[in-house]
This record gives structure tokens, sequence and C-alpha cells, in this order.
């Protein structure tokens, strides 16, 4: 069987990190993906080991910038039960509630990227426009548009005056008309559909043998949701349910995630209306005692996951971080196999990795020996016009 | 000052390009939020696009490259490649905490500290992220810079001579407002 | 979702593997050794019904290597199965046949940490760039960079 190399390189015009792939295509259809993801390797787990505990967490907010908060959470929780401390309730409310936007905000900016991937860019920009509301938000509560630092060992760092929430309730009400109206868009949108339906399809069983986590894994029936699992900060103490498909494919991931800004929108409004008194947070000792903790959490991607193990010393000494989007790897390799060249766009897009897809592709000929170059915006045209051309078939 | 003055299709090029800045972003590494924040100009709350500054893939087509991140090893040699694809005149533009110094990653053992290290830089932009503001600014001083270099004739009026062996291009100030 | 498991079945099931402890509300801790991981992932995998892999980590805590492997299924327990190789010779037989899912976080301590996984398909680099030296692990207590060694990025200058 001739086996052709197609390499996606690392630089793409409109997205977050570089990632290369190696697709081995036989003729249209994918054989086989390598990946290497070492484009973004900074060396972070060895820094924590030399940092103390309040240096470290400004360390692991610039992790991911889309999911900031959720590595913070983890990682101060995880402390925070190695020293058995016992947070504030008004402190777990402002953590769910910075938690929530940002997951809101994320599925926002990914349904933005998964659109401008079919040419869609229209809901693109009106999308990402929609998140403007959610970065005023947190920008008037925590004082950041994207990395709020508002965690701390033992609590958070700014509190929620009666005016903000006022003020927040307002955007609420903004964001969840226009999020109706992405549902409707979604559910109703036939170029969407044809994109999205039937592609990258992964069963539940491949699911769950990948290890795949988050609306990925979700999408395919897997009911995992590590805020119902595994519950954490305030997220017991309020009715939300989690949101799962069977559709299996880009499609279901899409109305998983929708579903799930429907339901942080509610948990947001129920934290708001509902926010106890009291201190925002209690003074941590210097040092953690001698403990092993696995801290889960559920970003946005998907489960996340700090090991930590502490020494009685200031610092940690070992934090082991996986990450959603590492967990899903496979599970992407697995649902590009049988897949159409025109297809990967979409389904790469559709875990949304929390990596950014370069733009070199090489289209190696196995039988004649020839090599042809592909940028990623010749490589989403090509998608575009296969699928135009099929439309007219 | 220039031996001869510009030609006018010179002076027409170079309104162009001062109209109608095209520009790349090419993240070497970054946590993504300096991303965000770049593409954020790009949609409809702050909308650059009006002043006709477009995003292109390509840097043959880019006239000013953004480069956010502190510059990972793996990414170091693709940026220089990316550099050197982009047709003079060039501008560079380091993004953040990261592209000046390497922000919170300093001295880690996979990131070289700074977009400095591996390609001359033209604007710094301070800010971890920077806002949307704070970008469209630094293309604004990017753009005075390159009005100045063209009644100039160049870059070279300033750049301080350092005495480098390496080819990583010479040092680059922030002219006044 | 079933209902948790307790300290005593999971002892049952383990039937003499390993040694277990419950190290808090919902996870249970087996101390193995390598020779019976495999043997305990399957017990862990099939008859505890853990059909999802969280993580593998790996600590090195300056005299000996520490592999966990945490998993857990519709119980929402975490079973996290420990095993302790020898710093001179770290090495395991990879449990990608029976979870694939591990291949991807085995390579990533291969390259991290220099543990060797006997049988994996394809151990090759996944998170250090080509350029970086064989044999330098970067996530080992002894190891600090040698500023006369290149690591990766652009030749001939720091």
């Amino acid at each position: 069987m001739p086996e052709i190399l197609l390499p996606i390189g690392p630089q793409h015009p409109a997205l977050k990190e570089p990632v290369n792939f190696k697709i081995v295509v036989d003729g249209e259809t994918i054989v086989r993906l390598d990946l290497d993801i070492s484009y973004n390797h900074r060396g972070i787990e060895k820094a924590a080991e030399q940092r103390d505990f309040v240096r470290v967490v400004p360390l692991l907010a610039r992790v991911c910038g889309i999911c900031s908060h959720s590595h913070t959470t983890a990682f101060v929780k995880g402390i925070e039960e190695a020293m058995q401390l016992e947070v504030p309730a008004r402190a777990q409310y402002i953590r769910t509630i910075v938690a929530e936007l940002e997951r809101m905000h994320s599925h926002l900016l990914w349904l933005g990227v998964a659109a401008h991937e079919i040419g869609f860019n229209t809901l693109f920009m009106w999308t990402w426009r929609d998140r403007e509301i959610i970065q005023d938000m947190l920008e008037e509560t925590t004082g950041n548009r994207v990395i709020y630092g508002v965690n701390e060992v033992g609590g958070v760092r700014c509190d929620l005056t009666l005016d903000l929430i006022r003020a927040s309730f307002e955007h609420l009400q903004k964001l969840e008309d226009r999020i109706t109206q992405y549902v409707g868009m979604v559910k109703n949108d036939e170029t969407l559909h044809m994109r999205f339906s039937g592609v990258g399809k992964l069963s539940k069983a491949d699911a769950l043998k990948y290890g795949t986590v988050g609306p990925t894994a979700r999408a395919s029936g897997v009911d995992y949701d590590i805020r119902k699992d595994d519950s954490y900060l305030a997220y017991d103490e309020m009715p939300w349910k989690v949101v799962t498909d069977t559709h299996g494919d880009v499609f279901g991931r899409t109305l998983v995630r929708i579903g799930e800004m429907q339901e942080s929108l509610t948990i947001v409004r129920f934290c708001l209306e509902n926010l106890p008194e009291g201190p925002i947070a209690v003074k941590a000792p210097k040092t953690a005692p001698p403990a092993e903790v696995l801290s889960r959490y559920e970003a946005p991607r998907g489960e996340l996951v700090h090991f930590i193990r502490t020494n009685n010393t200031d610092r940690v000494e070992r934090l082991d971080i996986r990450t959603p989007t590492l967990a899903n790897w496979t599970a992407v390799a697995v649902s590009l196999v049988n897949q159409n060249i025109a297809d990967i766009p979409v389904i790469v897009a559709a875990i949304d990795p929390c990596l950014s897809c370069t733009s070199r592709i090489t289209l190696l000929n196995g039988r004649n020996k020839k090599t042809s170059l592909m940028t990623w915006d010749e490589l989403r045209s090509y998608s575009g016009e296969y699928y135009r051309r099929k439309r007219c078939a | 000052m220039p031996d001869t003055p510009p030609g006018p299709s010179a002076r027409l090029a170079n309104w162009a390009r001062l109209k109608s800045p095209w520009i790349t972003i090419f993240n070497s590494g970054a946590c993504n939020a300096c991303d965000i924040e770049a593409i954020a100009c790009l949609m409809p709350r702050f909308d650059v696009e009006r002043f006709g500054i477009l995003a292109k893939g390509s840097p043959r087509h880019a006239d000013i490259l953004i480069v956010t991140g502190p510059v990972t090893m793996k990414q170091a040699s693709r940026l220089r490649r990316i550099w050197e694809q982009i047709p003079e005149p060039k501008y560079v533009i380091a993004m953040g905490a990261c592209g000046s110094s390497g922000g919170v990653f300093c001295g880690l053992y996979h990131v070289t500290d700074g977009v400095e290290n591996t390609i001359p830089v033209d604007v710094w932009v301070a800010g971890c992220p920077p806002r949307p503001d704070e970008i469209i600014n630094a293309v604004v001083a990017c753009l005075n810079l390159m009005k100045e270099d063209f009644t100039r004739g160049g870059k070279a009026w300033r750049q301080k001579k350092v005495e480098k062996t390496s080819d990583a291009g010479g040092h680059s100030e922030e002219v006044p407002a | 979702m079933t209902d948790p498991l307790t300290l005593g079945s999971v002892t049952e099931a383990m039937n003499g593997v390993g040694t277990a402890e419950q190290v808090s509300r919902n996870r249970i801790r087996i101390k193995t050794n390598p020779g019976r991981l495999h043997k305990s992932l399957l017990l862990a995998h099939t008859i505890l019904t853990c059909d999802h892999l969280i993580q593998i980590s790996a600590v090195d805590n300056g005299t000996i290597f520490e592999l966990i492997y945490h998993m857990t299924g519709p119980h929402q327990t975490v079973i996290s199965i420990a095993v302790e190789l020898p710093r001179e010779k770290p090495e395991v037989m990879t449990t990608s046949g029976i979870m694939p899912a591990s291949g991807i976080y085995e390579r990533q301590i291969h390259d991290l940490m220099g543990i060797e996984f006997k049988g994996h398909p394809g151990l090759t680099r996944l998170i250090l760039n080509e350029d970086w030296p064989k044999n330098e692990y970067p996530m080992r207590k002894d190891w600090k960079p040698d500023p006369g060694t290149f690591y990766g990025g652009i030749r001939g200058e720091t």
C-alpha cells in the first residue's frame, strides 16, 4: 500500500500553539498519525520544584492562557488538601464563578475557531464578539481579561462587591440571549451539519479505551465529569447536570459544548445569587507536611490532573501535570484513520487542542516520489472546495 | 539621510505599506494568552481590519511579524526561517513579557529567553498578556518607525553599533513618540 | 455510577499481588513490584472495572524512581498502583498492550525521566526538541544543564 507522508507544520494564522503532525495517507484517506508536541515545552514542572508555593502559582497560571484558572485551582486545592486547610465558603464560590466563566469563554472561543475552520467566518466574529462580554465581567472582577490571578493557597485574592454582582447579572442576561441564538444556529445550519456530522466518529468503547476525557468523551456517551465524580469547589451545592451526547462525532462535541455553556450560565447565576458571607482567604502555613495528592479538575477541555508530592518544605517535591489535550491526542489519531484529508482541520479542532496547528504540509506521492507543499490555509480551502464539489455532485 | 531621495514608485509602495500593513502572528511556544489577545484585535470589538491591518498566515505577504512566546528551543530555528522569508522592509514586534525576556519562563531548560536572541526586534510590548489596545498602540508605533525609516533610508540610523560576532542583528530602539 | 470501592473489596480483588491502603476519601493506593505490575493492572481493569487511565505519574525522589498508575471507573474511586524502580536500571514492561491510552504517557516519561518501557511500539521523542542530546533527562533530580552542551535552538548563539 503506497504510504504518503503528510507533515503538518508549526505556524497558524489564527490559532493558539504549534504542533507538528506527520499524517500518513493513501490517496485521500488517512492511514496513520505521528505526533510531535515539543514546540511548546518550556520545562514548567522542573521550575515548579524550585519555586515556593507563592511564586509557583503565577507560573502555573501561564501553562495555558485559556485554561489558566484551571491550572492554578488544581494546584492550589491540591496543596490545601496536603496542608488539610479549610478554605472559606465565599472563596470557593468565587473560584467556582471564575471557573465557569472561563469554561464559557473557552467554549465560545472554540465555537468560533471551529466555524473558522469550515469557512463560517460570521460565526467566528460573532462568538468572539460575545466573548468580550465575559472578558468584561472577568476584568471588572479580577482585574485582567485573560490571565486572572485570582487564586492563592488559602483562598482568593479579590472580592465581589454588590455593584459588581448587579452588573454581572446584566452581562449574563445579554450572554444568555446570544447563546440561545447559537444553539438554534448550530442545530439548524446545513453547512455545519455537512461538515461536522459523521466526521471523526469515536465510539464509546474507543473513547474509554484510549483514555479520552472532556467534551470529546462526553460526546461519545461517556458520563465522566470531575465536577460530579470527584466534586470540588462548590459544585455539589447547586443544581446542574452533566451534558452528554451519543453522536460521537464532531457535531456531538459541538452540542456538548453548547449545552455546557448553558449549564455554566446556570451555575454562575446560582453562585451570584447565593454568595455566602465571610472572609475570602485564610492564612496558609508556609510549608506543607509530607503528602501525596492527586488533584483532579474539570478544565474546559477535559480532566486536568496535578499529581503533587510535598515533603515538609515550602516547595513541592514533584508536580506532574497531565493536560486534557495530551489525553485526547490518541483519540485524534484513532478518529483520523480512514477519514479524508479534507476533514483534518475539523477533527483536530474538535478536541479543542490547547495547541495550534502549523501550516506546512508536505505531500509525498508514494508512486511517483514527487513532493508538493501545502499551507494550512490551502488545506482549509481544499476542504472547502472538496465539500462544495460534494454538495453539487 | 539617503544619497538619492526615494523615487515615486518607492514612495507609493511605502504609502501602501503604511496605510495597510499586513501582519503575521507567530507563536514560539507561548501559553496562548498573547495569541488570543492578538486575534481579539481582529474581532469586532477592536476591529483593526478597518485600518487596513490584515492577518495573513504566510510570512511572504507580511510587513510586520508579531512574535508571541518565550521562543522555545524547538521554535528558535523555525522563527529564524520565518523571519528570513519576510521580504524587506520587515518589522518585528515582540509581544509581552515572554517576548522581551522570557517572562515567567526565564531561565527554564527548554527556553531561549526572549525573541531578541533569535531575530532583531523593533518594538516591544509590555504586558502579560498585553491588552488589545496596547497591541494596536504597538502597531501604530511600528508604523511611525516605518515612516521614519523610509525618510532616513533604512534602519541604520537607530541601530547601536554592537561588536557582535553572531548575526542575531543589531539592537533597535523605539522612537520616542 | 456504581458503589464506591472499599478497602476490603480491593484487597480481596488484588489477591496478594500488592498491599492496599486508603490514602484519602476516594483513593486507594496499592504498592506492588515491577514484576507484578501487569497482573495488578489487569486485575484493576477487569475485576475492579477501572476502564479509564487517568495518569502515569513518574517521581524521582533522589534515590529511586516511582511510577504510579492512576485509574478510575464507574465506581468513581481512584486506584493508584505504585511500583519502585532502581536508579541504575529503570525499566519496566509497557502497559500499552492492556491500556492503549498509556502509550503517549510512556513516551513522555521516557523523554523526560529516561525510564525504559520494554515492548513499547515507538518510544520516539515527544516533548523535547530533536537537537536535545540523548541520555540527558531533565526531570531527574540530579540533572543540571551543562553550559558546554548544545540543547537546541540556533547553533553558535546563547
